[in-house]
């Protein structure tokens, strides 16, 4: 669990802050929000119920706090006391942050205010108490009770931060020229208060800037396992060794956040029709709150029976048993055995033996990654892990073993790797591939080209001459990725990631808060720094680039038209291994009609050797007439995957050689009988499937000789 | 975009085996000591058993079939023999249809594997040549009725017989035509070739004018591979049974692309176009479904799920569904097109940043497998060769591409590492790692999670110097890590289960599980080294409680851990590193049972105990304690 946590901030609204300084496009006061928001909006997107807030204005045109009483404490009002910010409290403190018609209420004493209301709302309980006040420092403040205050935020290590727009800081490298004078002075004491009480005083550009910089959420780190590193089996052997150790992750991916599914409240949904109007969001919020209600997913089940209507018929949940496919059998595994497939297990971590660290493939890393270190406290534990850590160390070796997190689980094999730095010694462990978890694809060698008669070739125009291969090597070897210090010598710099974020991540995150505040507002693109690898640095470029332009001329490398690709009619029909032209045995055998048996084959067939379009006309005539008895005759869905491979066949086919005419005729006659139940009864099914295969019309997207262009595509497959 | 985008992607596998005295007669072994009477015949049989299992194992939904050829009887769906009329296809025996495998059908290939009789009944040679365009066309027609619209189908032929057809123009001429219409209709043949005891396999002779360079669903896998030229020199049966296992696993899964012709940006201005394939992916076993027991057999049923509003429970259309965030208690919307763009960081790509040493990338940085890519011809003609150029230097300097990739439009972006990865072969010569560039997913910095405090006591030399010589007692051979070694135990003995269970077997007692580590060779090779560790362990744990502090980025330990510790005392010969008082909990515990007052134990300590033995310490204090009950009873 994390910590509590009750902030303050303290918003100075008044009149001057309502006006444009030094050349921004913004009011100080928006300028101030663009940072509250982003504060506050990250503590709401915790949804913690402990991670609170309240906000106080000051020079507020009214009063309004429990002290007011007192004439001290006159324009500042409480915006929201001390509790945990849900929506509507973001759209009532958004009403609220304008800027008043005064510049009268003192800083001071909204701290003072601040103070009281962390004491009232934490008492004398462990909370994380913070006070943020941002001001431009114009108007009066007293210096009265300075010293009280920072005693008590010294007593209740309260965080203080203060910041203001245009405060000078010589650290960050901001002066503001021609300051009031009554400026100057109050940023001076409220500096030397800061000061006192160990907070930030900074100037607000700073702040603005570094929001940018997107937080990384840090995860208290939780045990995955606890228990033995195990060498040899204790049970048996005497000679066995058991260290007690701790599995903590060392990477994980953070996941963004997921999105629900909703839809709106059916009350309001009557009003809409159809699919046009689900981008607009009701103007209105309908007066009792929320206008979306959430989806509930609902599951049948359904078993196949030929004597039922539609072969199919309804199963209850209840009737159902738990089981497993086997193939295409069902095994049915009763509850008493449900365990009856798992392997017993014992929990423990055991060696199965040591590897040379060289000759491990790096990419044989299976997935994130985990550290081991001796139990807490031990003394003598640590003293044996650390012999294996440095065992291993000098050996350059690493430890294959078998992890079993917790009783009954499956094993898997892990690599222990030793990890020693200056102030922390652990094993590091990945999981390594099982026998079944490879796939065997087999791919020919890249330094050499083997002919289909077994000879081995070393010149191809698959592989690189001396010159690529040289104009390559000069190419890496400029694009190395350096660090310069500070006297401008390059050193080798780690991999970025301590500094590279995740831009899926951040990106939403940024998004769902923004949208928040500004709900009407678009999008904001996402931040530079989420996108800073995504080209290589400008200093690498310029100094590459002629190594870059020598590799172009001398790679040679061509793009392919798209419309080449796929082509037929210019293409060298394919031959088998030998050579043999089969084509012209095929036109010995004079096949004239397509046989429904060989359909796609002989079509394929009549199109290579097709010497005129009436033969091309009438092998796609005799095709329809083939799919169109396949549908006839299908029982229920028994021949669709049929029609669907010869409609794709025929698609792909017609669009290679250039007639998307024929198919598409073909198509638009076919929908027709379909949907006027010509072809056997109801096949609407089929055509359904036609649209999922992405079987409709050829556009001129896909073929630059349709006629359909691809709203006239679309409209087709969509029309009934 | 996917230009068989209409295709089901499954793939179709029907072995073609050749019956014929040749291939029936037996290959004995050389060695004296194995006496085996495996032949061609029942060698590739047990191949094609053992490709079923596994295939139900790794591809359920993919369909795998059985012809013979060559055989007296002919069976082709309900025509044989005895029915009226004309065979079709005569001396072509199905003897397992092209379909998803059935346990039953499971069942009766292994008894044909087993059985010798029904291998004599089934398996008896004809006295006619079979007509290779018949078993073709056959072939063709159960791929067409029963695979349509497979994205992969693929005959494997296996036979001794180069030259079926000698000198028969007609009948040669007859069968390359039915080889193309295969092709032609996407059907890849994959040829196991046997050679006979006197002569080898020759291909030229009939076979290369029946198979085809390019696969006619990939059309950019490079150039053809050989068949693994030892398969056809094994003399002997169960080499024989061995080298056609190996050929038949590299090419058990057909090679579908996880991404295809995505740019590969060397610099600005500068693509070559490489596909994606997934070598590495964690084999689960299926996920349970529900069965259905009141018809004559159990009965998978098929989930249907609609979605309802939560407020009305009406009927939703997919096109009323809004996605939305929850945020504050309430929730934030997006228009769907402003949902997609929220992970749209441009097209797909993998763009070269720079270079950096392999060394630099650290062993912890990692968050998932790994993809390998492979250069196509598809969208750049040259592709290739620069492809081998950036290989073999990232190979020979040992360097790795840092890049920025996106794999499909909405995937978001990842930093990779890119290496190269040489090729890799067994000692047939049969590829194990194909060459080429593997990207290593980096981890973000939201990430990365830092390092718990812990106790840190840097071991002295004498320490280390002992456990080095356990460590260097204990090494695999090779000192390399071979996956193929380590079958997946949990998910063999699912399915072995499983297997029984469907074919009402009896249950097998015990699991073979070659994860477990070689608990006699590791006492034998190192137990006396472990234990003279111990014994260092022991003096430098005394040493350095008596004079120095341990080192540590904890705040100050109670000093009662310490005196516990102390307590344990060195054992006599006994290795123990635990430095717990894990020695007292076991004599406790022990003394408690035989007492029968287990239950006056504190839950803590029947805990600790389960937990150093690696059983579950979770539930109530009378679970805990029957738990440790059984536990000692079993002793």
């Amino acid at each position: 669990m994390a910590d509590k946590e009750a902030t303050v901030y303290i918003v100075d609204v008044g009149k001057s802050m309502g006006e444009r300084r030094n050349g921004r496009e913004i009011t100080d006061l928006e300028w101030a929000m663009q940072y509250v928001w982003d504060r506050i909006t990250s503590t709401v997107a915790t949804g913690r119920k402990t991670a609170m807030l309240g906000v106080i204005g000051l020079k507020t045109n009214g009063t309004n706090n429990e002290l007011q009483d007192d004439s001290h404490f006159s324009n500042i009002s409480v915006f929201s006391e001390i509790k945990q910010f849900l929506m509507p409290d973001l759209r009532q403190l958004k009403d609220e942050i304008k800027p008043s018609s005064t510049d009268k209420g003192d800083a001071i004493s909204a701290l003072i205010l601040a103070i009281q209301m962390i004491i009232t709302h934490c008492k004398k309980l462990k909370w994380k108490r913070k006070i943020v006040l941002i001001t431009n420092g114009l108007g009066r403040i007293s210096d009265e009770n300075v010293d009280d205050i920072v005693s008590k935020v010294e007593e209740d290590s309260t965080e203080l931060v203060i910041l203001g727009p245009d405060f000078d800081d010589s650290e960050y490298g901001v002066k503001e020229e021609e300051k009031d004078p009554r400026k100057a002075e109050n940023e001076a004491l409220l500096r030397s208060l800061s000061e006192q009480c160990g907070g930030v005083f900074g100037t607000l550009e700073q702040a603005v800037s570094e929001m940018v910089i997107p937080r990384v959420k840090a995860v208290r780190p939780i045990a995955s396992f606890k228990g033995f590193l195990q060498l040899g089996n204790p049970h048996d052997y005497d000679t066995a060794v058991r260290i007690p150790v701790e599995r903590y992750p060392r990477t994980m991916v953070a996941k963004a956040p997921s999105a629900s599914q909703f839809v709106l409240r059916s009350d309001l949904a009557a009003g809409q029709e159809g699919p046009d109007s689900i981008t607009t969001i009701p103007e209105t919020q309908p007066e009792d709150g929320n206008p979306l209600t959430s989806v509930r997913n609902l599951r049948t089940y359904q078993v196949s029976d030929e004597n039922a209507p539609g072969g199919k018929i309804d199963i209850e949940r209840e009737d159902l048993a738990k089981g497993y496919e086997y193939g295409r059998t069902a095994v049915h595994i009763s509850e008493t055995d449900e365990n009856i497939t798992a392997l017993e297990t014992e929990a423990a971590l055991e060696l199965i033996g040591f590897i040379q660290a060289e000759r491990y493939d790096r990419y044989m890393h299976m997935s994130n990654t985990n550290i081991l270190i001796a139990q807490r406290p031990n003394d003598k534990t640590s003293l044996a892990l650390s012999s294996f850590i440095h065992a291993l160390f000098e050996l350059e070796s690493y430890a294959v073993a078998r992890l079993v997190t917790k009783e009954n689980k499956p094993p898997l094999l892990v690599l222990l790797a030793p990890s020693i730095e200056p102030e922390y010694e652990c094993l590091l462990e990945v999981q390594l591939p099982f026998a079944e978890d490879i796939r065997t694809y087999r791919f020919p060698p890249l330094d050499k080209v083997i002919t289909v008669s077994g000879k081995v070739v070393t010149e191809h125009r698959n592989l690189p001459n001396d010159d690529l291969q040289d104009a390559l090597d000069r190419y890496v070897d400029s694009m190395e990725l350096m660090d310069k210090d500070e006297d401008g010598d390059l050193s080798e710099a780690p991999f970025p990631i301590e500094d590279s974020f995740s831009p899926v991540l951040h990106r939403i995150n940024a998004a769902i808060r923004s949208r928040a505040i500004q709900p009407n507002d678009p999008i904001p693109p996402p931040a530079k720094i989420l996108t800073q690898f995504s080209q290589p640095p400008e200093h690498l470029l310029e100094t590459t680039q002629r190594h870059l332009e020598k590799l172009i001329e001398v790679a040679d490398v061509k793009k392919v038209p798209p419309k080449a690709k796929g082509r037929k009619r210019a293409r060298e029909p394919e031959k088998p291994l030998s050579g043999l032209d089969v084509d012209a045995l095929l036109s010995q055998e004079k096949r004239v009609k397509i046989s429904p048996n060989n359909a796609i084959p002989e079509f394929k067939q009549t199109l290579a050797l097709a010497e005129n379009i009436e033969t091309t006309k009438d092998a796609v005539k005799q095709m329809r007439s083939i799919i169109e008895d396949q549908i006839r005759h299908s029982l229920g869905d028994a021949n669709y995957d049929r029609v669907t491979e010869g409609l794709g066949v025929m698609r792909e086919e017609l669009i290679s050689y250039e007639e998307p005419g024929l198919y598409n005729e073909f198509l638009k006659d076919l929908k027709e009988k379909i949907l006027k139940e010509r072809l056997g009864g109801d096949r609407r099914e089929l055509w359904w499937l036609v649209k999922r295969s992405k079987l409709g019309l050829i556009d001129q997207r896909q073929s630059e000789l349709s006629d359909i262009t691809e709203e006239q595509a679309k409209a087709f497959l969509s029309a009934q | 975009m996917c230009e068989q985008g209409y295709k089901s992607v499954r793939d179709a596998v029907l072995f073609a085996i050749e019956v014929s005295d040749s291939m029936l007669q037996p290959r004995p072994s050389k060695d004296p000591k194995k006496s085996s009477q495996e032949s061609p015949a029942t060698a590739a049989l047990k191949c094609a058993y053992h490709l079923m299992q596994q295939r139900i194992i790794s591809n359920p939904h993919d369909m795998i079939g059985v012809l013979f050829y060559g055989t007296k009887l002919s069976k082709f769906y309900d025509e044989d023999e005895n029915s009226r009329g004309d065979l079709s296809y005569p001396h072509c025996y199905l003897f397992t249809d092209l379909d998803i495998p059935s346990a039953h059908e499971v069942l009766e290939l292994r008894s044909l594997v087993e059985d010798e009789d029904k291998v004599q009944n089934v398996l008896m040679p004809s006295d006619e040549n079979v007509s290779m365009a018949n078993v073709l066309f056959c072939a063709n027609q159960i791929f067409t009725s029963k695979a349509p619209n497979f994205l992969s189908r693929r005959l494997f032929i296996v036979t001794d017989n180069d030259n079926p057809h000698g000198d028969n123009k007609a009948l040669r001429s007859a069968a390359t035509v039915r080889a193309k219409d295969l092709y032609d209709l996407g059907v890849i043949i994959e040829l196991f070739p046997i050679s006979q005891l006197n002569q080898e396999f020759d291909t030229s002779k009939f076979y290369d004018d029946i198979i085809y360079k390019a696969s006619p669903m990939d059309p950019e896998a490079p150039s053809y591979l050989k068949p693994d030229s030892k398969t056809a020199e094994a003399q002997d049966g169960i080499s024989l049974l061995n080298n056609l296992l190996s050929s038949i696993n590299s090419r058990s899964v057909p090679r579908r692309a996880l991404v295809s012709n995505i740019s590969l940006e060397l610099g600005p201005n500068f693509k070559i176009s490489v596909s994606g394939y997934l070598l590495f992916k964690r084999q689960e076993p299926a996920r349970s479904c529900f069965v259905w027991l009141g018809g004559e057999k159990p009965q998978i049923a098929k989930g249907v799920t609609t979605q309802i509003a939560d407020d009305t429970a009406r009927t939703i259309e997919k096109w009323e569904i809004r996605k939305a965030y929850r945020f504050g208690g309430d929730q934030v919307s997006f228009t769907p097109e402003e949902q997609k763009g929220l992970r749209d960081f441009g097209e797909p790509v993998i763009r070269i940043i720079g270079f950096k040493p392999l060394s630099e990338l650290p062993f912890w940085a990692n968050v998932k497998h790994p993809v390998f890519i492979y250069p196509s011809e598809e969208d750049y003609v040259g592709s290739t060769r620069v492809f081998s150029a950036l290989y073999q230097k990232l190979l020979r300097d040992k360097k790795v591409a840092l890049v920025w990739y996106i794999a499909r439009k909405a995937a978001g972006p990842v930093l990779g590492a890119m290496m190269a990865g040489e090729e890799k072969v067994d000692e047939d010569g049969v590829q194990k790692f194909p060459p080429g560039l593997w990207i290593i997913p980096l981890p973000f910095a939201d990430d990365v999670r830092q390092n718990p405090e812990a106790t840190i006591q840097v071991a002295p030399e004498p320490l280390i110097d002992q456990m080095r010589t356990i460590i260097q007692q204990l090494q695999l051979p090779k000192g390399v890590y071979d996956p193929q070694k380590y079958p997946n135990p949990s998910l063999q003995w699912h399915y072995r289960i499983l297997q029984a269970l469907a074919l009402d077997e009896d249950l097998p007692e015990k699991p073979e599980d070659k994860t477990l580590p070689k608990y006699r060779q590791i006492d034998k090779r190192a137990g006396d080294y472990v234990l003279s560790w111990a014994d260092e362990l022991e003096k430098q744990y005394a040493t350095i409680s008596a004079t120095s502090g341990p080192k540590t980025t904890l705040a100050k330990r109670p000093a009662k851990d310490k005196g516990a510790a102390d307590k344990a005392g060195p054992p006599a010969k006994k290795a123990k590193a635990d430095g717990s008082n894990a020695g007292n909990i076991q004599a406790e515990v022990q003394s408690h049972y035989q007492k029968g007052t287990l239950s006056k134990l504190t839950v803590a300590t029947l805990k600790e105990y389960l937990t150093s033995l690696g059983r579950s310490a979770a539930g109530k204090k009378a679970d805990l304690v029957e738990r440790v009950e059984e536990l000692l009873e079993a002793k």
